[in-house]
């Protein structure tokens, strides 16, 4: 089949369809503003001769330390993860009919192999006219930002540019991406020429399998801090690319966990409604989360993605705060042995890297609005599925109220317990790393005679002792209001979502959709 | 037998001879076994010597089929009796049910034509609905409701044609009084 | 005494006139099929008489009351308690089990649990699919399902019964059995029917046939245009 046709065929059909490739190519163009961004960080050249000293130019440390770059670069690029998931969700977007629409193609004669390709040249194409917008929103905002500050300096690294073929990798690369994991994912579904059909091992309850992901997440985690130790004692460095592996596979493993133990959490949500509570909205609701515990999973992606990464973000942020107290209290105290007067500028904290936390966390706030988005069109999609069953039972007497509440038990019921875990995973990875601060351990110098002969430098000698630092260790607290922030948040999110799902329900229960019978 | 009532209404409509007569009667009736002259002429002599059909014109020593025949007001009384009369509902009532829909429209005003198609649906409905009472009464024996679908099946057969007819009846009606 | 009435019901979609001035009556205990062609108003006829839509124009009286002013809530609530509907198909919840689904009228009337699951089980019984009160309607055959809608039509004893084409979607044998059922139980609760069909063997069950062609009841049967026949 040429190329044209695919393309043609992939772009034929419904405004379902065009909404869905909307959002696909949204998604590619805030994914690929991402990884631009966290491109252009890392192609920040070094300055010639020394490979620490600071790039001047730019007004904001995190861009002149060459040491914090990478970390600037990582989490950019841990930022595509819930983009990449809100991705996946809008590709389900509209999914039956355009199902259906493949496999009417499969009755025309194409093969099995060519409606898939049909399918994922749809997601590529949408993806590829997001990436080529993201670029150019990227080089737009090159323009539009990049004049410098009253001291000549740049707030943003707007006059270096990553390498061509890096560009051309990303614009590229992510549609083939997105088309290949379309293509994986459609291959579980035949579409024979009768239908669709997906392929068996849906139907099982799902098992608590997930937690043996967040486990292992947690453990890459953990590991961090033997192996440096392990490295040191080895007198060798650790190979670059170690501890980024190990935080990105670890995060990344988390999130997957999450997400897929949201499946087992429905499915034992529903069991209990279904033993526990009482009206026919139980009832419904409790059947149709043991009919389909995935739908939440798939809803509620890209939120849990969001709150882990929120989770831990936070538990950083608790440690550079309680760091920062440490090291004030360490500094009077030294100052205290050693009999002389802090400075007052010691007194004040480094806000520097609570700054930098309050950054991710605003930028989590956004991907967190965007999951919204995402769970919005889930639910919307769901209830409008629905409406020729519901509109049934309505005719047959069973009071909107009934069904409304239905659907909010059916999403309130599995996201509320797939919350807590989410920002419990998030928690507990970087706990390993953040438990506790440290302070100390160095020495002091302490003269222990009258001022006069402290101050003659010929006399100081014989009255010096020389006073090891006591080393203080801290627990840093569980930074419980700002999760709670982030929980009350995320589920005021799902309250609205359900809302606008509710009010739709309203309108899409018109009984005039009985006519179409 | 109907096919005389079917002459009788062609011959309603206007004078004819024996000849033109039987030309028109395969015309209108197709799917019916053609009427052999001989039974054409059988049936005029049967009609004349009921006082139903009077034969017209001089050529009077001409053979049938070359006399000119007209209804006599016998006739169209005998006529009118004949549409104004139901066919009971049972199957292979087909023909008959045919013949008297096409001569209802040839002849009839339309109001006439409508009270005899209603009265005629209504019997095959209530016929219809005495036979589905025998099949669910309790204690129904197989055979009965064999039977019963069997007439069921023919009656709703006939009610569909019926109906079908009567969507077309525009078109069908020019026609045949064309 | 007059079960229900409707007095020159008048309903439009859009630019269609579904219903162009329909008048009936039908009594106590009685079962009425309501036939014509596709496109002559009487499943909108049907909707209108269970208080499903509200016409445009026109009176829908249930017992002497008019429901067609009735708030949404109010006609709710009867077509739960009162009167039992059953379509050609789609209305049972596909989650639910067959028991599960019967039992839900009398749910949302406030039965318990367990009361209802009796009650549920013995429809099951009476129209002869007691064995799947446990399955899914996913797993049933259309014949079955429909048997088991029907169980839950007359759960709550209604006093009427709006039966839109139930047998549609079925073969003559199996339609002929969810028909039996239907008509007999019927009988027995002195439930009235309101059979929509345009299959006149279907309405061979009814006691009187209302015919109806371009949203006007027909007096013909066959469309012709004119006074009573």
């Amino acid at each position: 089949m040429k190329l044209s046709t695919t393309i043609r065929l992939a772009l034929a059909g419904t405004r379902t369809d065009v909404l869905r490739v909307l959002l696909t190519g949204f998604s590619a163009a805030l994914a690929t503003l991402a990884v631009l961004a966290a491109l252009t960080v890392l192609a920040i050249p070094k300055v010639p001769g020394d490979p620490h000293a600071e790039s001047v130019q730019y007004a904001n440390d995190l861009l002149r330390e060459p040491g914090l770059r990478p970390g600037v670069a990582f989490t950019l690029l841990l930022l595509t993860l819930p983009v990449l998931v809100l991705a996946g969700q809008c590709a389900r977007l509209g999914a039956p009919a355009r199902d259906r629409r493949l496999a009417a193609f499969r009755l025309a004669g194409a093969t099995p192999g060519q409606a898939i390709r049909i399918a994922a040249t749809e997601t590529g194409v949408a993806a590829l006219l997001g990436t080529l917008l993201g670029l150019a929103v990227h080089l737009l905002s090159r323009r539009v930002l990049g004049t410098p500050d009253e001291n000549g300096l740049l707030a943003l690294p707007t006059d270096v540019l990553p390498p061509v073929a890096a560009l051309v990798a990303v614009v590229l690369g992510l549609p083939l991406l997105a088309a290949l994991v379309t293509g994986l994912l459609l291959g579980r579904v035949v579409f024979t020429p009768f239908g669709v059909v997906r392929q068996a091992g849906r139907d099982r309850a799902p098992r608590p399998w997930p937690g043996l992901l967040i486990g292992l997440g947690v453990a890459a985690f953990v590991a961090v801090e033997p192996l440096s130790r392990w490295y040191a004692g080895q007198d060798r460095a650790m190979p670059v690319w170690l501890l980024p592996a190990l935080f990105l596979g670890g995060g990344l493993l988390a999130m997957l966990g999450v997400v897929l133990g949201t499946g087992w959490l429905s499915y034992t949500a529903g069991r209990m409604l279904h033993r526990v509570g009482r009206g026919p909205a139980a009832l419904l609701a409790a059947r149709r989360l043991l009919a389909d515990p995935w739908t939440g999973s798939r809803t509620f992606a890209a939120l849990l993605a969001c709150l882990v990464f929120g989770a831990g973000a936070a538990d950083i942020r608790a440690w550079f705060v309680a760091d920062q107290q440490l090291r004030i209290e360490s500094q009077l105290r030294s100052d205290r042995l050693s009999g002389r007067p802090t400075r007052p500028e010691h007194l004040v904290p480094n806000d520097f890297y609570v700054h930098t936390m309050d950054l991710v966390h605003t930028a989590i706030v956004v991907a967190l609005i965007i999951a919204a988005g995402g769970m919005l069109i889930s639910v919307a999609e769901g209830v409008v599925a629905r409406r020729r069953a519901y509109a049934a039972l309505v005719a047959t007497g069973v009071p909107r109220s009934v069904l409304g509440r239905a659907v909010a038990w059916q999403s309130l019921a599995p996201v509320a317990p797939a919350i807590l875990l989410a920002l419990t995973a998030g928690t507990a990875l970087t706990r390993s790393i953040t438990g506790e601060v440290r302070h100390g351990g160095g020495q002091i110098r302490v003269c222990n005679a009258s001022a006069a002969l402290c101050a003659d430098p010929t006399t100081r000698e014989r009255y010096t002792q020389i006073i090891a630092e006591p080393v203080v260790t801290r627990a840093v607290p569980v930074p419980f209001d700002d999760l709670a922030g982030y929980g009350a948040g995320a589920l005021c999110a799902v309250l609205v979502t359900v809302g606008i799902g509710l009010l739709l329900l309203r309108s899409s229960t018109d009984l005039a959709e009985l006519r179409a019978s | 037998m109907s096919s005389s009532y079917v002459l009788l209404g062609l011959l309603a409509v206007g004078a004819m001879h024996g000849y033109d007569l039987k030309r028109a009667y395969d015309n209108r009736l197709p799917q019916a076994k053609p009427l052999g002259y001989g039974q054409v002429y059988a049936t005029l002599g049967r009609l004349t010597r009921d006082g139903l059909v009077a034969p017209a014109g001089q050529d009077r020593d001409a053979g049938p089929d070359r006399t000119s025949y007209s209804i006599t007001p016998a006739g169209r009384a005998a006529l009118d009796d004949w549409l104004a009369t139901v066919e009971p509902p049972a199957p292979h009532v087909a023909s008959t049910l045919l013949n008297k829909v096409m001569v209802a429209l040839l002849v009839a005003d339309i109001d006439r034509a409508r009270r005899y198609l209603t009265a005629q649906r209504r019997a095959h409905t209530d016929r219809l609905r005495e036979l589905t009472a025998l099949k669910i009464a309790p204690g129904a024996r197989l055979d009965d409701v064999i039977a019963a679908d069997y007439a069921i099946a023919h009656l709703d057969a006939d009610l569909r044609w019926l109906q079908t007819t009567l969507d077309r009846v525009a078109d069908w009606h020019r026609e045949v009084r064309g | 005494m007059t079960q229900l009435a409707a007095r020159g019901t008048v309903k439009s979609y859009g630019a269609t006139q579904a219903l162009q001035g329909v008048t009936l009556d039908v009594a106590e205990g009685e079962i009425v099929a309501v036939t014509g062609p596709s496109g002559c108003g009487k499943s909108t006829l049907l909707h209108c008489l269970a208080g499903i839509l509200r016409p445009d124009a026109g009176e829908i009286g249930y017992r002497g009351q008019r429901i067609d002013t009735w708030s949404e809530a109010a006609r709710s609530r009867l077509r739960r308690t009162e009167f039992g509907v059953l379509f050609q198909f789609g209305q049972l919840v596909a989650e639910l089990t067959a028991a599960e689904n019967v039992a839900l009228p009398l749910l949302l009337a406030g039965t318990g649990r367990r009361a209802a699951r009796t009650a549920a089980l013995s429809w099951l019984d009476r129209l002869g699919v007691a064995d799947l009160a446990d399955t899914r309607p996913g797993e049933m055959s259309g014949g079955q399902q429909q048997r088991c809608a029907t169980a839950r039509a007359l759960v709550t004893e209604p006093r009427v019964l709006f039966a839109d084409e139930p047998t549609g979607a079925l073969d003559t044998l199996t339609g002929e059995q969810v028909l039996g059922h239907l008509v007999r139980v019927a009988r027995e609760q002195r439930t009235t029917v309101v059979l929509v069909t345009h299959d006149a063997r279907v309405a061979g069950y009814a006691d009187r046939e209302i015919a109806m062609r371009d949203g006007l009841i027909d007096h013909s049967g066959l469309g012709l245009v004119g006074g009573p026949g």
